[in-house]
């Protein structure tokens, strides 16, 4: 899985925290694998944004991956 | 329950690893149909290589032999065999290259093969070849004397040059004495008949398989001089064969197949095949171009029936045997199929191939069986199936309704429509409902997904729960007949759920409602699999038709060939590709607009763009629906399930409405290309929904600078994000997308 997933438009921010996103490495984990990986996140309330792109390209990928091993 | 030596039966009833007629027929065994392929091509050092692994003599061998392949080649019965005999014999010009033999290390046994014939000369070359110390005596003439004469010069010297350099030593003696039968300084002694002609045992009789005489050391072949040649040499290879397992104190017998004499179970399929007599050669010989062209004559035995009629096999590859003997040994070594999941998931158990295979091979049960397996090992992917059996779900637990007629305290029939009917055409089930009322006033109404979802996706458990919950509430109903306008509800409640059951179409043959109408073109009838062998219902389906002046287009796979919509089986589910190709090609089969009398079926077929009508359009035509309208999503499917259940509700029953889900509020709001966006990602609406009524409860999402929000939820196993823009109270749906892997926030 690519280490690094930031959008080319950062322009989001969270609410209610108000605050711009910020690229930040998180976990992401599926059944018994864990990933390191740098998203978009709030610096103030930690939730994580998931880009479309990701989901059904990389992240569809590596779930199909590990459900078929 | 199927245990691993009925599996174990299974695998073995596919037979295209057998033989085709030709190798049969070689005593040898020679891969012919490789042989004749390389040739077509003119590979001819490909093709010399075949030969030269398989035949003692290989120069000799090609030259003399009878080929009573021939008689067996399956181009026989379709103009002329295939000169096979002819064509080894220009591979031997085109390509013999002598390459040096090569014997296993020496052995330290010791074997005499008397007599110079073919027999003894191949009973030694296969020994030396396996590193025995052999020893020919031969009549006076020498070895190979009663051949010579029928070879072109230096044939013959050349395999016995071979034979010398396999260190094989030449003898010969005027008259055979008793002495050369002493076995004292032999391991092993062979005595061919094909050579002396005096001075042999007269009374040698020997097993006819493994050519052992009543002394175990001795073995014979070769019956005479006059004996045709091909005879001779096989009877060599295989005392040859028997005489390497006697020195190593083997079994003579075990593992090995006496010779097939033709005899094969492999059936190549020959009809429509058209017949070509055989290529005469302008001079003696074929030419290298009329070899290829008569190579090319050859049909290329091979069974592969159910992989040509079944897009799923093709697309993975090889035949069901190998798959099959995949996925066992996969169980027996790892306890999973590390690799195999998605051939076992997206099989859509059809049964087609069951059908079409000369000895009813059935994939589908490899398949359901893995599914089982792994279900009961909790090792089935989680995504594979998710999507059906929550939709099942969802029809069970919410949109499910079980009564008699209004007015009425018992059934003497139910009306089953099954949930797909529901979910695509309330109006139809409502009109049709109202007409079997007509013709039967006691007819309650039932609502339900079957369970079908998940019986094929391996849950076996759960699909024993269902049945018990299906088989206690019919009870509690009177046990009145079931009378079903699904296929495979049908076919689940017959088979699995013990209910007595019939389908609608049994019964509307029997009171054809007046208006039926014909469409006024010939439409290619489409059979649901599930009902592949019901006689029946397909026969009253007919009846109807052809009472309504309906005319059928031909469609080659219906009836009992008919082909899966790619619903079944959860194929769909667990490999959308794989069930888009299957329709495309489905629809490839006509010209002509199909009909069908499956509402899934007739919803993934309209997938393709082509016309596809319901029975029902013909039998209700007040109640048709265009034929090119495009399938229902899943969000309207849903949608249509509760409209009918509150249809019946209301206007049957005067009750209130079922109570609306919170979210139900939500208002949401989307572009044509969005909604098929969400439909192919198996988003719902409702998914949407429930993520805004979060996001409206939580107050949280991420905003752009531009305006566009995004909202995300945990629904289950799967996280859903809704990309809008708002205006007031109504959402503008922009994008939506979902993932199954989890997000680990900081400090969690
Ligand atoms: S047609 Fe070809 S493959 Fe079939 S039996 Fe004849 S030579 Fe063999
Ligand atoms: S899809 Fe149908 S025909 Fe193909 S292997 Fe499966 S059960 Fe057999
Ligand atoms: S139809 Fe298919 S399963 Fe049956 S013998 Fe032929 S290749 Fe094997
Ligand atoms: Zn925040």
């Amino acid at each position: 899985m690519d280490l690094r997933f930031i959008p080319d438009d950062m322009n989001w921010i969270c609410q209610p925290c108000g605050v711009p996103l910020e690229a930040r490495k998180v976990e992401i984990t599926y059944l018994n694998a864990s990933f390191k990986v740098e998203l978009p996140v709030c610096p103030k309330c930690g939730r994580i944004m998931v880009e479309e792109e990701l989901a059904t390209g990389r992240m569809f990928e590596v779930e199909q991956l590990l459900e078929d091993k | 329950m199927r245990n691993q030596n009925d599996l174990h039966d299974v695998e073995a009833r596919c037979t295209e690893e057998q033989p085709p007629a030709c190798s049969a027929g070689c005593p040898l065994g020679i891969d012919v149909r490789a042989f004749v392929l390389a040739m077509k091509e003119k590979s001819f050092s490909k093709a010399w290589k075949l030969l030269e692994r398989g035949m003692p003599l290989p120069g000799v061998t090609v030259r003399l032999c009878e080929a009573p392949c021939e008689n067996f080649c399956l181009r026989g019965e379709l103009g002329d065999a295939i000169a096979i005999s002819a064509l080894e014999k220009v591979c031997l010009r085109e390509a013999e290259h002598s390459t040096p033999i090569r014997p296993l290390p020496a052995r330290g046994k010791k074997v005499r093969c008397i007599g110079g014939g073919a027999s003894s000369l191949a009973c030694a070359w296969d020994l030396a070849k396996k590193g025995y110390s052999v020893e020919i005596v031969a009549s006076e003439g020498g070895a190979g004397a009663a051949l010579k004469a029928r070879l072109p010069e230096g044939a013959l010297e050349k395999e016995l040059e071979k034979l010398e350099g396999m260190n094989v030593r030449f003898r010969t003696t005027t008259s055979l004495t008793a002495e050369e039968r002493v076995t004292d300084e032999i391991d092993a002694l062979y005595i061919g008949h094909d050579d002396f002609t005096s001075g042999l045992p007269a009374d040698l009789a020997c097993d006819e398989f493994t050519r052992q005489c009543s002394t175990p050391q001795i073995f014979t072949g070769g019956a005479s001089p006059q004996d045709s040649f091909i005879t001779g040499l096989s009877d060599g290879r295989q005392a040859a064969l028997s005489i390497d397992r006697f020195l190593q104190n083997a079994s003579l017998t075990t593992g090995r197949f006496p010779l097939r004499h033709g005899q094969t179970t492999l059936s190549p399929e020959t009809e429509g095949i058209e017949h070509l007599p055989r290529i005469a050669p302008a001079g003696d010989m074929y030419t290298a171009e009329e070899a290829a062209a008569e190579a090319a004559r050859c049909i290329d035995c091979h069974c592969l029936r159910c992989v040509r009629a079944c897009v799923y096999l093709q697309e993975y590859g090889d035949f069901p045997r190998k798959h099959a003997r995949a996925i066992f040994n996969n169980f027996s070594i790892y306890q999973g199929v590390h690799g195999a999941y998605s051939l076992i998931d997206s099989c859509s158990l059809c049964r087609q191939c069951e059908e079409i295979c000369p000895t009813n091979f059935s994939m589908a049960d490899i398949c359901l069986d893995a599914r089982e397996r792994l279900v009961e090992a909790g090792d089935i992917p989680p995504n594979a199936h998710y999507f059906a059996l929550q939709e099942m779900h969802h029809a069970q637990e919410e949109t499910s309704l079980l009564r008699h007629a209004p007015g009425h305290s018992a059934s003497k029939v139910l009306f089953y429509p099954g949930c797909q009917l529901a979910a695509m055409r309330p109006q139809q089930v409502w009109i049709l409902y109202n007409y079997l009322r007509g013709i039967e006033e006691e007819t309650g109404i039932w609502l339900d997904c079957c369970g079908a979802p998940a019986h094929w996706a391996g849950r076996k458990a759960e699909t024993k729960e269902i049945n018990a919950r299906f088989r206690e509430r019919w009870l509690e109903m009177g046990s009145p007949k079931i009378v079903t306008a699904c296929s495979s509800c049908l076919e689940h409640f017959r088979e699995d759920g013990g209910l007595e059951v019939d389908s609608v179409w049994n019964l509307l043959v029997k009171f054809p409602p007046e208006g039926i109408h014909a469409a006024n073109i010939p439409l290619a009838l489409s059979d649901p699999c599930t009902a592949r062998w019901d006689e029946e219902t397909k026969e009253s389906v007919r009846t109807l038709l052809q009472d309504c002046g309906q005319q059928l287009a031909p469609l080659a796979a219906s009836g009992k060939t008919t082909e899966c919509c790619g619903f079944g089986g959860l194929m769909e589910n667990a490999n959308p590709q794989l069930a888009q190709k299957v329709i495309e090609a489905r629809v490839a089969q006509s010209e002509q607009p199909f009909l069908t009398w499956c509402a899934m079926c007739r919803d993934r077929l309209a997938k393709t763009g082509k016309p596809v009508y319901h029975i029902l359009d013909l039998i209700f035509p007040s109640q048709a629906r265009d034929p090119a309208e495009p399938p229902a999503t899943i969000s309207e499917r849903r949608y249509n399930r509760h409209l009918l259940q509150k249809k019946f509700l209301v206007e049957l029953y005067g009750e209130k409405e079922t109570a609306d889900k919170p979210w139900d509020s939500i208002n949401i709001d989307m572009e044509e290309d969005i909604r098929l966006l969400l439909d192919s990602r198996h988003i719902l609406e409702d998914d949407i929904r429930r993520t805004l009524a979060a996001r409206e409860e939580s107050d949280a999402f991420f905003v752009n600078s531009d305006g566009r929000e995004r909202a995300s939820a945990k629904l289950g196993d799967v996280t859903f994000w809704v990309e809008y823009r708002r205006e007031g109270y109504i959402y503008h749906i922009l994008r939506a997308w979902s993932h199954r892997m989890n997000l680990v926030k900081e400090g969690d």
